[in-house]
């Protein structure tokens, strides 16, 4: 067979290639396992081979068809004693696939998925740190993406909105580096709305906003927006006396 | 994970043997199952199910068993027994001649050799290929498909096919009778069986068929045309296919027509958002109307955006979950009693508005277009409006943009919205090369319609180019032998992101030489050269409507002569500055189309200024001619006359080269305009086809602050022909006025040496009679025929609004949305323009890429 021989060269190449971080030596490893993998399908090889296939594209950075073999490979052979940095590599690939924060999230949300079903199959594995690193970057992302829309409400001055996504925030994602400033825009947005509101409607709304400004104290008694809020408080109680 | 069923036993896996195999390995098969010598499994069990299953979903084998050949102690010998499906050799037709047609059959069947040979391949090739062949008429069609063995040494498994098929004769409807029918003639109701025709004369284009799928939809449309015309209880008592000869079938309709219903007392129930007054209006029907069961419909539950109907309300006003029905309540001779029920349900509220698939396009450039908002109360129509908006983007694919609900939830009255988008290219480039006006002109050009200057300083942006901001960049660079032009132009459509303020800046430069047609060569020492910069705010009002816009620009443009004589200015040498501020306000309700409004009206008022220079500068225009340095002299400083003899300096002439290039050195004028179009259908044959009335007037007028400075011979009106934007270096505006050639109708009673500046004071009216022939998004096609008046003036004082160049015309305009606006049109010039007495007669004029 003539295969075999390919199949020595490729390995080398790829084990060289790591070594050395050389991408023109992964490359032509790559090309050489493309060409012989379906030859060992079935054959105690194809376990090995299939596996350095995903390897190899993790290591190029070729994010879209390394996750693509390394599930095959945990489909094929889930009992491999490589599984488990199969599943690592192939949640962190979606990891490296995840966008900026402000476009599509699907990458996201499928790295965190991948990461979770990681950190759960193998909660002593090896990649464990990273895995837990990762997927709380990935989570931040999300949050960041929640928070900045919400935010983006209060700017184009659609409080209603505004305050309809800060309070799905707050429920959403407790524990997120945003959260006081989502109390905190939660309550401009309601107070905003209130001052420019009809006079029928004021009263309630600033009464609303008043709600806002004692949740936020509650859990930010010493928080950064305190001058703030004490000034809209003043506003606020102006206001009131009016009604 | 293995796990028992049943009372199985556990067994360690001695040696697997599989047979029945004859393509593939048997270590592979094994390799595949999963299974080793030495495991622990279950017999029966959870993996071994797991393992036939597997190997099932491969549709390789036609039947898999498990054995247990052997048992001693635990362990247990296993064979796994396959029988595999045999695979095709080749398939022969028989009864169909065209190669064409048999390579379709195999293409479409997926008949090719290696494919696994099924039942299931083998009934739905047969199935298929007479359905093929019945929607072609021939409803005789009878395929046979047979396969034998293929008998060679290796014993592959291999079958041959042969697909047997008779065609039969293609059976035409030779008559349609109608029996029971005495409301609705005949004729009326084959009119609405759209697709069952009878066979006739005329008809040699489209068949007359017979496919019973269409006939069963033609059947409904027949007992809905009778709903229409009240005759609820119509209905097809029977129907048959009455074989004439071979090729030739009748069919006959027996109908029982019933009685001609008309509307009694209509009674709304479960309504609390709505008045019974309010939806009787919506509803539009009254009692003693014609029982018309397909507008009542209609009318009740119709949920396409443009229709009026109970349900449409509901919807466009927050209840997602109403629930509407119409239920008959009482028929009495030939008055139907019906009840409109309503449950109303919760009024739904938007949760979370989502947007996936942006991969490009970042996430505030499309909240900020979208309708519906968190917290706001549902409404279809938002939603409708919201993928049109993010449709007129350009970034997204518009046929691809869905709008899904997601956890709609009736007890809480909520639910979420996620707009999937696709991105578009949305770049454009354009480089061109040709020869033209004297030598070679290469072209490069640039858009970026969602361009991100932010991205300009973020290395990771760079895919190829920084995108996703929403903004326009374009860059354009043409040249030839003879001339240069650079321009580059920036909008940012929501400066500061609060409201949709709109930036724009532009930036040109063209270079030209004077260029000797003789000796095809450009003339490097005399050139020309404009310089221009501008920069724009518009902003779209909310009061008074949503209609209006205003706009502010303030721009410069520098023209520079260098020894340039040629007649286009009243001075070889110098230069001109033109620094003003104009300010645009329009509103534009047209409606639907764009390219065909039906309805509506457009206005633009503009106001463009000029800094009254002449005010405090302190020089005396009207003077100028007069003194000593305004004189014209020659190389050594002497006074001559025109005809260059040094004359005394009583006698001396001013040099009106010099005198201009100081009275223009700074343009100092005021311009303003007025354009109006009102469009109205005058009668609509249908959904899109409209006879549309535009009517049109503009005005326009150029004046100076200072008289004896005058106003410049830039930014003039030049009236007549196609109304494209010539080749205006001087700022000027053309008009179209059909009929007359190009830039034709000035004042008759110019002095013959002006006759080719324009004029400062133009108005124009206009009437076109607008119809479609096709609007499709591909290409928009509209007949027109025209009435036009127009007429430029020197003055006020000779300003007659009546006294006007008349035309009348056709014409056609075909819209691509590759390549915009194309058209032609033939107009009749009634009046006289100078230098050529009489009737200026025909002319015809092509329009392109102009919109409006």
């Amino acid at each position: 067979e003539e295969t075999a021989p390919k199949y020595t060269a490729a390995e080398k190449l790829y084990n060289e290639g790591k070594k050395e971080d050389s991408n023109k030596k992964l490359r032509k490893a790559l090309r050489l396992l493309e060409q012989i993998e379906p030859e060992f399908r079935g054959k105690p090889q194809g376990e090995r081979l299939v596996f350095l296939l995903g390897d190899t594209y993790y290591q190029l950075g070729d994010y879209y068809n390394a996750p693509f073999q390394f599930e095959r490979f945990l489909q094929l052979y889930p009992t491999s004693q490589k599984a488990e940095e199969a599943s690592y590599k192939s949640a962190a690939s979606y990891f490296y696939r995840s966008p900026r924060y402000n476009l599509d999230q699907t990458d996201t949300r499928k790295a965190i998925e991948e990461l979770q079903v990681y950190l759960n199959k193998y909660p002593e594995g090896e990649f464990n740190e990273d895995a837990n690193k990762m997927a709380t970057e990935l989570l931040i992302k999300l949050e960041k993406k929640a928070y900045e829309i919400a935010k983006q409400y209060h700017h184009t001055e659609f409080y209603k909105a505004a305050i309809a996504s800060f309070n799905n925030f707050i429920a959403d994602y407790p524990g997120s580096p945003f959260r006081e400033a989502a109390y905190y825009y939660r309550f401009d947005s309601a107070y905003k709305l209130a001052i420019n509101s009809f006079e029928v409607l004021m009263e309630e709304r600033l009464l609303e906003s008043k709600e806002f400004y004692e949740s936020y104290k509650k859990y930010y008694p010493e928080g950064e927006y305190i001058p703030q809020l004490e000034d809209s408080l003043l506003e606020i109680d102006k206001r009131l006396q009016n009604f | 994970q293995d796990l028992p069923l049943g009372d199985s036993k556990k067994y360690t896996i001695g040696d697997i043997k599989v047979t029945g195999t004859t393509t593939y390995n048997e270590k592979t098969v094994i390799a595949y199952t999963g299974l080793k010598e030495g495991e622990e499994i279950f017999i029966p069990g959870e993996k071994l199910r797991d393992v036939i299953n597997k190997l099932w979903k491969l549709d390789l084998f036609s039947d898999i068993n498990f054995y247990i050949t052997n048992v001693e102690g635990n362990v247990a010998d296993l064979e796994l027994e396959i029988k595999e499906v045999p695979v095709l050799n080749q398939v022969k037709f028989s009864g169909i001649k065209k190669k064409s047609e048999r390579e379709d059959l195999i293409d479409e069947n997926d008949l090719k050799p290696g494919v696994k040979v099924t039942e299931n391949l083998i009934t739905t090739t047969q199935n298929y290929i007479q359905n093929k062949y019945k929607k072609e008429g021939y409803l005789n069609t009878q395929v046979d498909i047979r396969t034998s063995e293929v008998v060679d040494t290796t014993n592959s498994n291999k079958i041959n096919m042969v697909v047997d098929i008779d065609q039969g004769d293609r059976v035409k409807i030779a008559d349609i009778d109608f029996i029971g029918n005495e409301k609705l003639s005949n004729a009326k109701l084959k009119r609405n069986m759209k697709n069952t025709k009878q066979k006739n004369l005329f008809r040699f284009w489209k068949r007359s068929k017979f496919v019973r799928s269409d006939y069963q939809d033609d059947k409904t449309s027949i007992i809905d045309k009778y709903k229409e015309e009240g005759y609820r209880d119509a209905r097809i008592i029977s129907d048959s296919l009455i074989k004439v000869d071979e090729d030739d079938v009748a069919l006959k309709i027996q109908l029982e027509e019933g009685n001609r219903y008309y509307i009694g007392n209509i009674d709304f129930l479960g309504n609390a958002a709505y008045s019974d007054e309010q939806l009787a209006r919506v509803l539009g029907l009254e009692k003693g109307d014609v029982y018309n069961g397909v507008l009542i419909d209609e009318r009740i539950q119709a949920r396409e955006p443009n229709k009026t109907s109970v349900a449409n309300i509901y919807q466009n006003n927050g209840y997602l979950f109403s629930n509407i029905d119409l239920v008959e309540t009482n028929v009495y001779n030939d008055t139907i009693d019906f009840e409109v029920r309503i449950v109303e349900g919760k009024e739904a509220y938007f949760d979370e508005i989502r947007v996936t698939g942006n991969d490009k396009t970042k996430d505030h450039v499309i909240y900020r277009e979208l309708r519906t908002k968190p917290g706001q109360k549902y409404s279809q129509e938002a939603v409708v409006a919201t993928v049109r908006e993010l449709g007129a983007l350009g970034f997204f694919d518009a046929e691809q943009l869905n709008p899904e609900f997601v956890d709609p939830d009736p007890r809480e009255g909520t639910l979420s919205l996620e707009y999937q988008v696709v991105e578009a290219g949305a770049s454009q480039i354009e480089l061109q090369g040709g020869y033209g006006g004297g030598g070679f002109i290469g072209t490069l050009g640039l858009s970026f319609n969602n361009f991100s200057i932010q991205g300009l300083f973020d290395k990771e942006a760079y895919k190829p180019i920084p995108m996703g901001d929403g903004q326009t960049l374009s860059l354009r660079a043409q040249a030839s032998t003879f001339y240069q032009t650079y321009s580059l132009s920036f909008r940012e459509p929501w400066l500061g992101g609060k409201r949709p303020v709109s930036l724009s800046t532009s930036f040109s430069y063209t270079r030209q030489f004077l260029f000797d047609y003789i000796n095809r060569e450009a003339d490097k020492s005399r050139s020309f050269d404009i310089l221009g910069v501008s920069v724009g705010l518009a902003k779209r009002l909310t009061d008074p409507d949503q209609y209006v816009t205003v706009s502010n620009v303030v721009g410069f443009q520098r023209y520079n002569l260098n020894n340039y004589n040629t007649g286009l200015f009243t001075f070889g040498n110098g230069h001109s500055n033109n620094l003003y501020y104009q300010l645009g306000i329009t509103r534009d309700n047209t409606a639907f189309n764009p390219i065909f409004p039906t309805q509506g009206s457009k206005f633009a008022f503009t106001a463009k200024f000029t800094p009254p220079y002449s005010l405090w500068n302190g020089v005396d225009y009207g003077n100028l001619e007069n003194l000593d340095e305004y004189q014209l002299r020659d190389d050594n400083g002497n006074l001559i006359n025109e005809q260059g003899n040094r004359v005394t300096a009583e006698n001396s002439v001013a040099d009106q080269e010099k005198v201009d290039q100081k009275k223009y050195n700074w343009l100092e004028f005021y311009k303003i305009k007025l354009d109006g179009s009102w469009y109205e259908t005058l009668a609509s044959f249908g959904p899109s086809s409209n006879l549309v009335l535009r009517t049109h007037a503009e005005f326009g007028v150029l004046g100076a602050y200072n008289n004896e400075r005058g106003v410049p011979p830039f930014e003039r009106f030049y009236l007549g022909g196609d109304g494209l934007g010539a080749y205006s270096l001087d700022g000027r505006e053309t008009i179209q006025l059909r009929g007359y050639p190009n830039q034709s109708v000035v004042p008759l009673d110019r002095p013959v040496d002006q006759r080719d500046d324009g004029a400062v004071i133009y108005n124009k009216y206009s009437l076109e009679l607008r119809f479609p022939i096709t609007l499709k998004p591909a290409a928009s096609i509209y007949a027109l025929s025209f009435l036009e008046a127009g007429a430029t003036y020197d003055n006020f004082r000779d300003y007659n609004p009546f006294q006007l160049n008349r035309s009348a015309g056709v014409g056609l305009r075909i819209f691509m949305p590759t390549f915009g606006l194309l058209g032609i049109d033939f107009g009749y010039g009634f009046d006289e323009i100078v230098g050529q007495p009489g009737p200026n007669g025909w002319e015809t004029h092509f329009i392109i890429g102009q919109q409006f």
